[in-house]
């Protein structure tokens, strides 16, 4: 049997690999995507805190319709994101984290 | 009329403009620039007229929308900043110019409307998911208005720091919010702070949840250990964008933070101490973090940066410690009061810059030497920010930092002000260094400045704002008392 804290323990796991990965990696686009990670553990956390929360024998939906926005401003973020870092190769020829360093002081 | 209403209409107004370049593209800068200010003027004026009762409200939105005093004053706030936006866009234009590519402005004169849409949504959200959903409007706006300048390589590299950074912190903010709802069973303000009152509530995994949701929501309003990015950000962002995030989004996000302040601290509530500890150790923290580095800037624009870092830390300190009893102003209320004093000397600041900058000058302290003889007015307006932003007594800077201070003192926390006091003293020091330097005569260039006449009745308004709210605060201070009496009902 499945339960709340199996859900629980595997976010945790997916938000704390997508942090140490956006920590440790050089690429933008790889750290783009361990964004991405974290945003959908913390997806998974809403939806199994919803669905194990039960008010009068049905599970309590408010959680869940956030992760529709979550998912739908996510899409939104990787638009604009994926359009700056493109802008970033063409003037660099490079989207390491290396390549920007210029401001500092 | 209600204030709803005035919110659909820009968002009306924004769409439209953000798409009229692509339908017309003969469309000129000018036009564009005149239907974007005029619109945005205009909202303000009904907005003033328009019914500020919550009742008038459509009932669709009732059950996400709040009209207390506070929302009002943060709408308010949001348009006149917008405003003020728009005005240093079309003023800075020129220089801009040279780094977009075509010359194509229009998402310069629309963004920051959908901006100002989102900052009114978020001033007035009840719930977690209003206040995700009008936060998200915010950052992703900003994203592009950031990197916006992109032939230059400091704009696409502060585009880049914002973007990584901005959803790192959407990341943390949502998986705060799915712990505090998991824990507590509620996504609005009233629920959870309900919840908070139970005594069997599970108290370390609601203080996780809060302390995610917290740092999320600190990264926005750059609260230390969180703020590492905004002086690169700040310094590479075209000054109006630089304004609009410094005073814009600060303010959205300290009004989404004072309603989940007050939400975790309410009476009864389980967490209230925590929370108030981590607000203050964050808050001295901040103030340090803001004005020691500051000390060491030859660039002005990245010294305004350090310098809203610091004041973010003020407004914390008076967040953590639930207001003073002395002027009746509550925590939110002393909140709203520094950012209003706050929003006069950093668009102030930001003006001056922009005017050297069209005039072909740098952003560095050198090349402020000798503005007092190229523009004795830009000069001595210059000098009321700075010293207001340092806290002299009889400017607004003061009143703010005043009611931080005594709040402190009421409550006793002794290491706090201990902190602020060096900050505050830092910062007569970087400030001062920079009106010395206008007031120096060992310049090479000593033509006068050319300044129109939109951005010198600016000026001269902002500077005699911020001496009236540092004489005669009593108004502004009795508009916001009854934030309290409102909102603590």
């Amino acid at each position: 049997m499945i339960t709340l804290n199996h859900y629980l323990i595997v976010s945790a796991l997916l938000f704390s690999l997508g942090m140490a990965g956006v920590i440790a990696r050089r690429n933008i686009l790889i750290i783009y995507m361990c964004l991405e990670m974290m945003l959908s553990a913390a997806n998974l956390t809403l939806v199994a805190f919803s669905r194990f929360r039960v008010v009068e024998g049905l599970p309590d939906y408010a959680a869940q319709s956030l992760v529709f926005f979550t998912i739908t401003v996510a899409a939104a973020e990787v638009a604009v994101g994926l359009a700056i870092i493109v802008a970033l190769y063409r003037s660099k020829q490079s989207v390491e984290v290396e390549s920007v360093t210029k401001l500092q002081g | 009329m209600s204030v709803f209403s005035v919110e659909i209409l820009l968002i009306v107004l924004g769409l439209a403009l953000l798409s009229a370049e692509a339908l017309v593209p003969s469309i000129s800068r000018r036009t564009l620039s005149s239907i974007s200010l005029g619109g945005v003027a205009l909202a303000f004026v009904l907005f003033l007229f328009a019914s500020k009762s919550a009742t008038d409200l459509p009932a669709f939105v009732e059950p996400y929308h709040q009209l207390d005093t506070l929302a009002v004053f943060y709408k308010g706030f949001a348009l006149i900043i917008t405003l003020l936006v728009l005005w240093l866009t079309v003023e800075s234009a020129p220089y801009l110019a040279k780094f977009v590519p075509g010359g194509n402005f229009s998402e310069l004169f629309s963004l920051p409307i959908l901006v100002c849409v989102g900052m009114m949504w978020m001033a007035s959200a009840k719930d977690l998911i209003t206040v995700f959903v009008s936060l998200e409007l915010v950052t992703v706006s900003f994203y592009v208005l950031v990197a916006f300048a992109r032939k230059s390589n400091l704009a696409i590299e502060a585009g880049v720091k914002y973007l990584i950074l901005g959803a790192l912190s959407t990341g943390i903010l949502v998986y705060g919010i799915a712990w505090v709802y998991g824990t507590t069973g509620a996504l609005s303000f009233e629920g959870i702070s309900a919840a908070l009152a139970q005594p069997t509530a599970p108290k370390n995994a609601i203080l996780l949840g809060a302390a995610f949701l917290l740092a999320g929501l600190g990264f926005k309003v750059a609260a230390a250990p969180f703020q590492m990015w905004v002086p690169d950000v700040y310094q590479g962002a075209p000054i109006p964008v630089t304004t609009f995030l410094s005073v814009g989004s600060k303010a959205a996000g300290f009004v989404v933070l004072t309603r989940t302040v007050m939400a975790f601290t309410a009476q009864g509530s389980l967490i209230a101490g925590e929370i108030q500890s981590l607000l203050i150790v964050g808050g001295a923290l901040t103030v340090l973090l803001g004005s020691l580095p500051a000390i060491f800037q030859t660039s002005v624009k990245r010294l305004l940066a350090y310098s809203s870092i610091s004041h973010a830390g003020y407004l914390l300190l008076a967040l953590g410690c639930s207001g003073t009893s002395r002027f009746d102003l509550g925590s939110g209320g002393v909140v709203a009061f520094y950012l209003a004093t706050y929003l006069p000397m950093t668009v102030l600041g930001f003006l001056v810059l922009a005017v050297l900058r069209v005039n072909g000058g740098g952003e560095d302290i050198k090349d402020f030497k000798c503005l007092a003889k190229r523009s004795p007015l830009l000069a001595l307006a210059m000098t009321l920010a700075l010293a207001s932003l340092a806290g002299l007594p009889l400017t607004a800077g003061f009143m703010g930092k005043l009611f931080v201070f005594l709040g402190l003192v009421d409550h006793a926390y002794w290491g706090a002000l201990v902190c602020a006091v060096i900050g505050a003293a830092a910062g007569f020091y970087y400030y001062f260094r920079t009106i010395l330097a206008m007031y120096s005569n060992d310049a090479q260039n000593t033509e006068p400045l050319r300044l129109n006449l939109g951005s010198k009745i600016i000026a001269i308004v902002l500077s005699v704002v911020i001496v009236v709210l540092g004489v005669y605060p009593k108004p502004l201070q009795q508009l916001l008392n009854q934030t309290q009496t409102v909102s603590a009902h």
